[in-house]
């Protein structure tokens, strides 16, 4: 490849990578407002916002999902945080219905 | 706030930690490393110990990173205050020096210091009318005819003024007379005085205690500004270290520090760090070379027959000539005097 070729293929998986980020964050919304709607239902029923069962769960899930070549570890630090905001947005609209 | 999980803690330990700071109303952030998980905590972190934590199973520390104090932090505030008192203003461009005697004594002493200290550019005026001496059979001050002669004085003389006040029940009577009030090092922790002076709408010049850290000083302001009173004035006056060629140590380091860490005015007072008349000049330049907002100075027209502190008493002519010199250091560092 020469130089020319390149830099242009940077560019392609450069803007490669932007198509794919736009669809996370699509998917994460996507997730978020499950995690609403989540967090209306608990706080209806009363139920603790942290569920650490649950949380395994879901990280378990996630990695036998995980294909590579990230590798569990790393996937487990994404979805980590991914779950701290879940928790943060649930938590939100669980006090939305108590207060309402 | 960072909590800390001990090396290969059990999940549970982890789970009992998220657990009580989720019911608490804490937003936290997991992060699980190769053997040590650590969590960030957020949310509304100063109204929680950090020590409560420790006693967790499985945790190694709890660390808080925000500072404790909030209304007297920087990142509250990020413009430095501006305390007025009177025709004066410390914080500002100019550096402002207050001198006087330790404790008026009479109207003679305190009249012919003043007049020598405002005729060589002091522009606040101090004087202790009830002083808190370490022995009890020691002079004690002349309570509010001093306050009197004070304010009298500092009118003849166009300076504001500065006073100590030692206990709740002279605030009232002091607020009559002084443009100032002096929380000493003693009472730095004296929470309930601090309340009280929260209350009061004058400046406060707070001491730092001679035993206390920088974030207890602050938290002394804090104390004093969740009351609604904001113009306060810290002012270093040495710490207690193991050297005893001076009377206290005092902290130079600590006037930048705080500028860093508060938004607070901060004036040094080199005659009690070091309770010796030979070494107050070199402190005095050392102060506002450091950044310093003024400076706290005893001087007696007649030290050797002082009731208090005449050791560290400056003759009114070496103020006159320290005066002097600070005028060539403070053009040097930016500011005017």
């Amino acid at each position: 490849m020469n130089r020319i070729d390149a830099e242009a293929e940077l560019k392609r998986l450069r803007d490669a990578i932007d198509r794919v980020d736009e669809v996370i964050v699509k998917l994460l919304n996507q997730r978020a407002k499950y995690a609403v709607e989540i967090g209306e239902i608990k706080g209806i029923l009363g139920l603790p916002i942290y569920v650490p069962e649950r949380e395994k769960e879901v990280l378990r899930h996630v990695e036998e999902e995980n294909a590579g070549p990230l590798d569990e570890a790393a996937v487990r630090r994404l979805f980590e945080r991914i779950i701290d905001e879940s928790r943060r947005v649930e938590r939100e609209s669980a006090r939305v219905k108590e207060t309402a | 706030m960072v909590i800390v999980m001990e090396k290969h803690t059990a999940e549970s330990n982890i789970e009992r930690v998220m657990s009580e700071l989720i019911t608490r109303g804490f937003d936290v952030h997991r992060s699980t490393g190769s053997d040590q998980t650590i969590l960030g905590v957020v949310g509304d972190v100063a109204s929680i110990d950090p020590r409560e934590f420790e006693l967790f199973d499985g945790v190694q520390e709890a660390v808080r990173v925000s500072e404790p104090y909030k209304l007297s932090s920087r990142t509250w505030r990020r413009e430095k205050t501006i305390v007025k008192a009177r025709c004066v203003e410390i914080g500002g461009n100019e550096v402002v020096v207050m001198a006087g005697p330790c404790t008026i004594e009479s109207e003679t002493q305190l009249f012919e210091t003043a007049r020598r200290v405002a005729r060589s550019g002091a522009r606040v005026l101090r004087g202790g009318a009830y002083k808190p001496r370490t022995s009890p059979y020691a002079f004690q001050g002349m309570g509010v005819e001093g306050l009197k002669l004070l304010r009298a004085a500092g009118d003849e003389f166009n300076m504001a003024v500065v006073s100590e006040v030692m206990e709740i029940s002279q605030i009232e009577k002091m607020l009559e007379y002084v443009d100032i009030l002096q929380v000493g090092a003693r009472n730095m922790q004296n929470f309930n005085l601090l309340t009280a002076v929260g209350q009061v709408r004058k400046p406060i010049l707070l001491k730092r205690g001679m035993s206390a850290t920088i974030q207890e000083w602050l938290l002394a302001a804090e104390y004093i500004m969740s009351g609604g009173n904001y113009d306060i004035i810290l002012c270093e006056r040495g710490i207690r270290t193991f050297e005893t060629a001076t009377r206290n140590t005092f902290d130079i380091s600590a006037i930048p520090v705080i500028d860093k860490l508060s938004h607070l005015p901060i004036v040094g007072d080199p005659s009690h760090a070091t309770g010796r008349r030979d070494k107050v000049m070199p402190l005095a330049r050392a102060i506002v070379a450091a950044g310093g907002d003024g400076l706290l100075i005893e001087v007696h027209h007649d030290p050797e027959k002082a009731l208090c502190d005449g050791p560290q008493s400056l003759y009114p002519d070496q103020f006159a000539r320290l005066m002097d010199e600070l005028r060539i250091i403070v053009p040097a560092v930016g500011r005017r005097i």
